[in-house]
């Protein structure tokens, strides 16, 4: 039976927390609109930089005045915390606390936060059409010379064939060896990345600490930066190609084998538990055999993704059919692009096919 | 090896508190005792405390207060291997089963000798002929002996729970804990469960603690029954004891003791 006073009532740290989150997701919004507005208003002000040119966009993002909004931002933010009840409900205290009772049911438009995103979205839209300088011009009226690559590629030349074949296998078993390799590692790794499994002991809690963080970085690190990190380590070459999509792997395959450790039923676990199992054992018993399935499945998906990537590894020189298309790009030889382009395309459209049906079957 | 020379309880419940970590508090200064011998049956509405008790007596829970004693051993702070060692004596069977459902039931029933099994076989999943012997003979005495190969998830739900029973005798258990065991079957095959762990109690002497919310089943199968209410101990007594007032007691004063609860 669960009563009221027995959970404990937020402490004043709690609510000071909550607070303080309202106003820096407040501010932090406030700012980036009045930027925005900044960015428009230089944009369309026809200002000229020292050397007589229009501003680019990247000049006017170098002018903008951000400490000042910043500041501006957050008095905003505080003082539509302090009135949020005749203002009504701020993003911020939306995503907090949710919305207030009354707003609940109003169309946006009825409400001050409404018009606040809808106005932040357009805002959005103008900056980023600028920012990221979309041509309509250009893209309409400039097809010729993309002709010619897509023409080549029409017209692929057997010329390459026999070499990219060769490299199209040195890629297939690039992106096995990196997946083969992160499964053990990734498996165990998954233990005390799971939430449920490491509630514990203090030391569990640090260990799973350690193999969150540690993971989060190293996915977060693209496999094209790690292939240049390796590079350097073993020299160019599919051997760096496999250590970049292995660590990638590893990473990725921990999160996903981690999540689905977390979503186990627990009872298997605690019947073993009460026959007076050992930690291994529980795991083995209780744990194993409801994820190895999923985790078949998720490896993969993992292998689909690393045949993928290890056709562009060799962009930057991690072995594969990428380290020759790279060349014939920069050469125009449009002919030989398109060939190696129709082997990577029949490559991944067999592997999707092939992992889509090896994975309906054991799901 | 164990002290029971009859004056020592099997199992001794002193002023036993549990709080969960997020502050609710589900058990409340419950003190009893079970003889050896018995078959004692836990009542009280779904929330009351009951599995929370039961797992506190094999330590899946550490209770905040009190203690338990078994066979007049203190068990409440074991920890590593003479936890494993306490839970090795006492086994338990659940209202979900619990079984490994991917593995066959030979296989879970062999689970149950995890406790006295060298590690790196039991890993591999390999044990000794002698327990695949012992576990085929309690797959018989259950009324399973040829579906040893099956997967534990083919079985129906009173099957699944016999293959639990199974593995619990494996343990060659002191004591036998079962948290509403009938209570996730058909009606039909509620008796035939129930009959399984009365012989047990009956003719091998063993002593149960049982979770129950069927008042028809408690009268018929326990020797004594403790009830329990927002985690307190509110009544003891033998079944023929038992009646409306004490009804009222447990459940409140708007329940109905309908003879054919749960039919
Ligand atoms: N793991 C848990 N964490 C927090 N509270 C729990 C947990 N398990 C049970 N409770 C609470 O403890 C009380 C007793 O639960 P339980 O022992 O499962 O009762 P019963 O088995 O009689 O239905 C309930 O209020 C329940 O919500
Ligand atoms: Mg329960």
């Amino acid at each position: 039976m669960r009563n009221e006073q027995d959970i404990d009532s937020p402490t004043l740290a709690a609510r000071f927390f909550a607070q303080v989150q309202v106003v820096g997701i407040d501010a932090l919004l406030v700012g980036t609109s009045f930027l925005m507005v900044e960015f428009l208003f230089l944009a369309f002000s026809g200002r000229r930089s020292a050397t007589g040119l229009l501003l680019t966009a990247e000049g006017i993002l170098d002018l903008l005045h951000y400490g000042w909004i910043a500041g501006a931002a957050v008095l905003v933010a505080i003082a539509w915390s302090a009135t949020h009840g005749i203002f009504g409900t701020s993003p911020g205290r939306a995503m907090v606390y949710g919305l207030a009772e009354e707003e609940r049911d109003l169309p946006w438009s009825q409400t001050f936060l409404g018009w606040f995103v809808a106005i932040l979205i357009q805002l959005t839209f103008f900056s980023g059409w600028l920012i990221t300088e979309l041509d309509l011009v250009s893209f309409l009226t400039k097809f010729s010379k993309a002709a010619d690559i897509l023409n080549g590629l029409m017209h692929p030349q057997a010329s390459i064939l026999h070499q990219g074949a060769v490299l199209l296998v040195q890629t297939i078993f690039l992106a096995f060896m990196a997946t083969a390799f992160a499964i053990p590692v990734a498996f165990v790794l998954s233990f005390p990345s799971a939430r449920n499994l490491t509630r514990g002991t203090w030391a569990s809690r640090l260990l799973y600490m350690a193999a969150r963080t540690g993971m989060n970085f190293v996915r977060a690190v693209e496999p094209l930066v790690w292939a240049l990190i390796f590079i350097s380590w073993v020299g160019i070459g599919p051997f760096a190609g496999v250590l970049a999509l292995w660590v990638h792997s590893v990473a990725a395959l921990t999160k996903l084998y981690s999540e689905q450790i977390e979503s186990i039923d627990t009872g298997p676990m605690d019947a073993i538990a009460a026959t007076g199992a050992t930690t291994l054992q529980i795991l083995r018993y209780g744990v194993v055999p409801q994820v190895i399935p999923p985790f078949l499945s998720y490896t993969i998906y993992r292998w689909d993704i690393n045949v993928r990537m290890s056709t562009i590894i060799g962009f930057v020189g991690g072995g594969g059919i990428g380290y020759i298309l790279k060349p014939r790009v920069d050469l125009g030889e449009w002919g030989e692009v398109g060939t190696l382009v129709l082997l990577i395309a029949a490559t991944v459209w067999l592997m999707d096919i092939a992992s889509a049906k090896i994975r309906e079957r054991i799901v | 090896m164990i002290v029971s020379d009859g004056v020592v309880p099997a199992i001794e419940v002193s002023d036993l508190g549990m709080v969960y970590p997020g502050g609710v508090r589900a058990l409340k200064g419950v003190s009893f005792q079970v003889e050896k011998g018995e078959f004692l049956a836990v009542l009280g509405l779904s929330g009351s405390g009951k599995s929370t008790l039961l797992r506190c007596v094999n330590r899946l829970l550490d209770p905040t207060e009190g203690s338990v004693h078994i066979f007049g051993e203190e068990v409440t702070a074991l920890r590593g291997s003479n936890l494993r060692k306490l839970r090795c004596r006492v086994a338990m069977i659940f209202q979900q089963f619990n079984l490994v459902k991917r593995q066959t039931v030979m296989t879970n029933v062999l689970s149950g000798a995890l406790g006295r099994s060298r590690l790196l076989p039991s890993l591999l999943l390999t044990f000794p002929q002698a327990e695949r012997a012992r576990a085929q003979a309690y797959l018989e005495r259950v009324g399973l002996p040829d579906r040893g190969d099956s997967r534990a998830d083919a079985l129906s739900g009173g099957q699944q729970q016999r293959v639990a029973i199974a593995r619990a005798l494996m343990q060659e258990p002191q004591l036998f804990l079962a948290d509403e065991p009938v209570a996730s079957l058909d009606p039909a095959l509620r008796h035939s469960i129930m009959r399984h762990i009365e012989i047990l109690n009956r003719e091998e002497g063993l002593t149960v603690l049982c979770s129950l919310h069927d008042i028809d089943l408690v009268t018929r199968y326990a020797t004594r029954l403790i009830a329990l209410r927002d985690g307190e101990l509110v009544w003891q007594g033998l079944p023929e004891n038992f009646d409306q007032g004490i009804f009222k007691e447990i459940y409140g004063q708007e329940a109905e003791p309908a003879s054919n609860s749960g039919y």
